[in-house]
């Protein structure tokens, strides 16, 4: 079976709806990993999810010209439910009822730094993971810059946040001492931001150095058994997760 | 109860009720595409959803509750019509108030152009992809608001995806592209 087939096109979906548990998440991950094809795929899906959200953000103005008059009849609402306040439902969290999982995790599951810049005010989590497993010069300079921005505006706002950069395959290099095109700026970064931490994938690591390659980390950078076991656990942690 | 306490109240009710008009005209024009016919069922919602309030047994699930009354407005009104809300043109263009008139404009063909799309859909794909997109509810909300497996939640999902996929494929890419270019 090619990999295609292993993640059905309802499994696509529902991932990037947010609607698998943490094992299948992982699962599809795991498979995203290793299939460039599967990735674009996700990534067609989001784009269509985001041009259907677009597509209705400014229904067209309600009619004028409807049968009775609207605007009185809404009127005449909001004072029935007046009445109906006593009985308590009115007060409570009306619109705040998320998606079935919980807010941090159905969030994470479709996070990319888009959706995250979108949404950061109204989000509550100050934990931030961010996951980094493409070695190309582009997604890892923009990885940097994003964690850099993040960071910096969290400090202008005041507000207290922690961001961990998960490495896992190509995008390990990032975090290598020996590859040191990015070891200057992460350092630099780290020095002002104490609150960045850095993860590296020991399955990656493993692999690399069966092969017969030497891998340096940079100083402090923290060994988690897999990636993925770095970023299931975050996830239940309620972190926000994304994609670099 | 003192008096200043009853108008805060109101205040609040109002504001709610501002809420939920926005909500259920969206989805309402999101299931029929035609405004005045959004604006009546959306009302129509909320009327029936004060007269059950007492119904309402769990606040968290008042969005969802409060959906699915609106699908069973469209889903009498279709019956009552004797005929589908398959709904056909769409209508307007969204007035031109972006940046610049060039992305407002691409910006405003591409929601015209998405919204054929969805409205070539099967009712019932058309409300659960439109649930999931526009107002991000969970699978399980979805099979509550129209009354379906879960199951088939997920597979309405997918095939109504594939079906948008294959209808706005060539006019994703131009269009996104202009979309791009004009804001630069």
């Amino acid at each position: 079976m090619s990999e295609e087939h292993k993640v059905s096109d309802e499994l696509r979906s529902a991932f990037v709806d947010g609607q698998l548990d943490a094992a299948e998440w992982a699962r599809v991950a795991q498979f995203m990993e290793g299939d460039p094809a599967l990735r674009e795929d996700v990534g067609e899906l989001r784009m269509l999810k985001d041009m259907v959200r677009h597509a209705y953000a400014v229904p067209p103005a309600r009619a004028s010209h409807i049968r009775r008059s609207a605007a009185a009849g809404w009127k005449s609402l909001a004072v029935a439910a007046v009445v109906f306040a006593a009985a308590g439902w009115f007060g409570h969290a009306w619109w705040r009822a998320g998606p079935a999982l919980d807010p941090a995790s159905a969030y994470a599951l479709r996070g990319d730094w888009h959706a995250l810049r979108g949404d950061w005010r109204s989000l509550d989590g100050n934990h931030v993971l961010v996951h980094v497993s493409s070695g190309s010069r582009e997604a890892l300079t923009m990885a940097l810059d994003e964690v850099e921005d993040l960071l910096r505006s969290a400090h202008a706002a005041r507000r207290s946040v922690e961001v961990e950069i998960v490495a896992n395959s190509l995008g390990l290099d990032l975090l290598r001492a020996d590859a040191s095109a990015y070891a200057a700026r992460i350092a630099a970064l780290r020095r002002e931001f104490p609150e960045l931490s850095l993860v590296a994938c020991g399955q990656t690591l493993e692999r690399r150095r069966a092969g017969g390659g030497q891998v340096t980390l940079l100083p402090g950078t923290v060994v988690a058994p897999s990636a993925l076991d770095q970023i299931v656990k975050r996830l239940r942690g309620g972190w926000i997760y994304v994609r670099a | 109860m003192r008096i200043s306490t009853i108008f805060g109240r109101r205040a609040a009710v109002r504001r709610e009720l501002e809420a939920s008009r926005e909500l259920l005209y969206r989805m309402a024009y999101a299931w029929c595409h035609d405004a005045a016919l959004a604006e009546d069922l959306a009302h129509e919602a909320a009327e029936k959803a004060l007269r059950r309030a007492g119904q309402l047994r769990d606040a968290e699930k008042l969005r969802a509750w409060l959906l699915r009354i609106l699908a069973n407005c469209v889903r009498d009104h279709a019956r009552l019509r004797r005929e589908h809300v398959e709904l056909g043109v769409v209508e307007d263009i969204v007035a031109a108030d972006g940046p610049t008139p060039e992305e407002a404009q691409a910006s405003a063909q591409l929601a015209l152009r998405v919204r054929r799309a969805v409205g070539e859909l099967p009712l019932g794909q058309r409300q659960a992809v439109t649930l999931v997109d526009l107002e991000g509810c969970s699978y399980a909300e979805v099979g509550e608001i129209l009354e379906i497996p879960i199951g088939t939640v997920m597979s309405r999902v997918c095939r109504a995806r594939q079906a948008l996929r294959e209808r706005l494929a060539s006019f994703a890419s131009e269009a996104l592209g202009a979309r791009l270019r004009s804001v630069k």
